[in-house]
């Protein structure tokens, strides 16, 4: 190609008068003396010489154009920022969360980049505040002890959470994963060398989850399997459950739901099926599973989760309930500045997530799934009240209000809570006792 | 349809209006007489509009009576189950008793509470009538529906003759429709199985792939299915031949907690018994939220923890309160 000198000639002029006016543009901003940048505010703000000799230091304050974040007059946002301080940062690094991303780090999505990024200068790399995963393990507690506890380690666990996790966001897998998971897993994880397939049973688990058995961040199991293991897969005895691998359906189930699960476990089974009534679950297209992990867990019984959340699934009306309910015991303690407060607003298991104290979670002769047979033993199994002088209850203590309803617990109560204390359904006790005791209502 | 008519009510093309009428626009002397009823229709159509608009907002449970024993003055337990049918038979499924009872509701007078008690049947959570009378019951306990004369003697198990793979079925409701036909929600296979009167298979529409739990069906009077998910609160629908269901309304969660019955009447509108909250929430055919009517208690006239839920052709409601052992009934106010 031919290039004539004067285009040659015109087009060095243009680029360079577009780099010296970009140069001058910050300068111009404030029209500051040359030079004046950071040596300027480096006058005053003196401490931050020593900041400045860290190792890693943020481009725009190496640079000296403190004004790229500060306005040196006045600014509506604190220290002086440009911009909300939740913003700032996505000024110069919008891309830091792809447009179509399938989890975002909350501090991101907050922009509370601070939270791990010293914003002038620090002696780890990306100015981070803390280097590794000391810094992930800050928020991160619980995860940071397991695998501090963990007796079987992860080798990239040791090497760091980013070499699996993205710390910002991630357009491919959930969890701020850098890849989907299987993908993940095998890259390090050749799945054609002979002992991973003699491990795993020759069944062709690329195409599975590895994390349905593998706690990723180490566990106190060999080959890192979760800590609690079904019994069929540490007896690596895939096909009591599923078809043989060589099967064309391979990971097909031999049966569905629960009736896969009743050819070991028929005694519970059986127990289960002979009450009046069944939670439903059990009985549907997923069954145990609703519940279970069929493989490992990290929870007892190898259940799903804590109960609260695993409840909690199926049941967001109770639980949203009972955070409100919390909520407003906090607003109302408050509000008394420490003063003790007569009668719960909120009823203990139920906060803590213990519905098993009160219900049993496959089957009941009782309504409710209520694990005794009557409200006034189950209350009575906490609640020493029956030691002691009560309201008239029991099975021969007819409701005034209903005459096919006896006394109970639940005649004044409800035990997840009604935003009154006492968990009664009035604001004060009079206003209940007066619905049956007529004669002294006012 | 008014841009065919000017100020003066003459016509300057075809309207909408006479072609729905049949009239044909006579241009030399009929012009006037067709306009002066358009006007009347159109005043009578505005007068109409905020009537009807409103009659949308005010449906209502006007509370009639409750029920509390049977003939012999032996009180209900826990009802969960409740059917009523044209003839003015009211069928209890009194769950704690493990019995049914059956009344007759006619002109506001409650007559009988006769024991019907079927060895066959324990624990009926979900009841059924068909045209002939005969009576359907889900045992809760073993999960199968029972079918019964009119008389309440056995007949016979519905067990779904020549359903598709899988055979077994685990039924956590059913509805039968004005055609006797028997639809029964199969949660073990994730979908609804459409039964002939004599329980023979007919078809089968599966549920949707995104869901929480089903815990009833209904079918209304133009034959579309409904089902209820109680978890994400929301109403999925099928019409009469569709082979799938797509979500009829966004989360209710909103106005409803825990909805395990749903139920159409003969105007097409749903009532979804919110169970953990004590109330009845009414949509419209398309599935707009209309209102939410009573609410928890133990007066007559409140629910606690209430079951299912039967409305007559003549807008008569019946509730089963499981929480006060009793049923209630109540009018429907449009």
């Amino acid at each position: 190609m031919k290039i004539n000198v004067k285009t040659l000639f015109l087009l060095s002029v243009v680029i360079s008068f577009l780099i010296v006016s970009l140069a001058y543009a910050q300068q111009s901003k404030f029209k500051l003396k040359p030079d004046a940048g950071g040596k300027l505010c480096l006058s005053c703000h003196d401490n931050f010489k020593e900041k400045l000799k860290n190792q890693f230091v943020h481009t725009p304050v190496k640079s000296g154009e403190c004004s790229e974040c500060h306005n040196p007059h006045a600014a509506s946002h604190g220290k002086l920022l440009d911009e909300d301080a939740n913003k700032i940062c996505s000024k110069c690094h919008e891309r830091i969360v792809p447009k179509s991303p399938k989890s975002v780090h909350q501090v991101v999505m907050e922009g509370n980049c601070v939270k791990c990024h010293d914003p002038h200068a620090s002696n780890n790399k990306s100015v981070l505040l803390k280097a590794g995963n000391e810094l992930c393990f800050e928020c991160h507690k619980n995860m940071g002890n397991a695998i501090a506890k963990a007796k079987f380690k992860h080798n990239p666990v040791e090497k760091g959470c980013t070499s699996c996790h993205d710390p910002h966001a991630s357009d491919k897998a959930k969890n701020l994963l850098k890849n989907d998971l299987v993908a993940l897993c095998i890259s390090c994880h050749k799945p054609d060398r002979p002992n991973f397939v003699k491990q795993h049973m020759d069944y062709p688990v690329v195409k599975a989850d590895c994390s349905s058995c593998h706690d990723s961040h180490g566990s106190n199991k060999a080959g890192i399997l979760y800590d609690n293991v079904h019994q069929p897969v540490a007896n690596k005895v895939c096909t009591q459950c599923h078809e043989p691998p060589s099967s064309s359906a391979t990971f097909k189930t031999k049966r569905s739901g629960f009736e896969l699960c009743r050819g070991c476990h028929s005694k519970m089974m059986n127990e289960t099926f002979s009450k009046n009534r069944v939670h439903w679950p059990i009985v549907d297209k997923v069954g145990c599973l609703n519940c279970h992990e069929p493989h490992a867990s990290k929870g007892k019984n190898l259940l799903l989760g804590d109960t609260k959340s695993l409840c909690g699934k199926c049941h967001p009306d109770t639980m949203e309930h009972q955070v409100k309910l919390a909520e407003k015991e906090k607003q109302e303690k408050a509000a008394t500045k420490g003063r003790p407060i007569k009668g719960a607003l909120t009823h203990h298991p139920i906060q803590e997530g213990e519905c098993s104290a009160c219900h049993l979670p496959h089957a009941s002769d009782s309504t409710y799934l209520m694990n005794k047979p009557s409200f006034i033993e189950s209350c009575g199994a906490c609640h020493d009240w029956s030691k002691h002088t009560t309201h008239p209850m029991g099975a021969k203590v007819a409701d005034s209000r209903n005459k096919n309803i006896t006394m109970d617990c639940m005649s004044c109560h409800r035990s997840h809570g009604t935003g009154y204390r006492y968990l009664i359904p009035f604001p004060n006790v009079t206003d209940l006792c007066v619905q049956c005791h007529k004669q002294y209502k006012r | 349809m008014l841009e065919y008519w000017n100020a003066g009510g003459k016509i300057i093309g075809q309207s909408l209006v006479t072609e729905y009428l049949g009239g044909e626009p006579n241009l030399e002397r009929g012009e006037t007489m067709v306009g002066a009823s358009i006007k009347i229709i159109m005043i009578i159509g505005i007068l109409l509009l905020p009537m009807k608009s409103l009659s949308a907002e005010t449906v209502r449970l006007r509370y009639i009576q409750s029920v509390y024993f049977d003939e012999k003055g032996g009180g209900m337990k826990q009802p969960e189950g409740i059917a009523c049918s044209e003839r003015g038979l009211l069928i209890v499924g009194d769950t704690g008793n493990d019995r049914l009872l059956r009344y007759s509701y006619q002109d506001r007078s409650l007559k009988a509470g006769t024991e019907i008690r079927v060895q066959q049947l324990s624990n009926p959570i979900r009841l059924q009538i068909n045209s002939k009378g005969e009576i359907f019951a889900l045992d809760g306990k073993k999960r199968r529906i029972i079918r019964m004369n009119p008389d309440g003697t056995f007949i016979g198990y519905v067990d779904g003759e020549g359903i598709p793979s899988p055979s077994t079925f685990v039924p956590r409701s059913f509805k039968i429709d004005a055609n006797n036909n028997i639809h029964i929600l199969d949660i073990f296979s994730a979908r609804v199985l459409i039964l002939d009167p004599e329980g023979k298979y007919l078809k089968q529409v599966l549920f949707p792939k995104e869901f929480g739990f089903f815990s009833d069906l209904s079918v209304d009077t133009r034959g579309n299915l409904l089902l209820i998910d109680c978890i994400k609160a929301m109403v999925f629908s099928a019409s009469k031949d569709a082979t799938s269901f797509s979500p009829l309304t966004k989360s209710l969660r909103d106005y409803l907690n825990f909805s395990t019955s749903l139920t159409t009447d003969n105007k097409g509108m749903t009532y979804l018994v919110d169970e953990n909250g004590g109330g009845i929430v009414i949509l419209g055919r398309d599935g707009t939220y209309l209102g939410r009517q009573l609410s928890m208690g133990w007066n007559e006239g409140l629910l606690y923890y209430p079951s299912q839920m039967a409305i007559n052709e003549k807008g008569e409601v019946f509730i089963a309160d499981r929480g006060n052992s009793r049923v209630q009934i109540f009018n429907l106010i449009r």
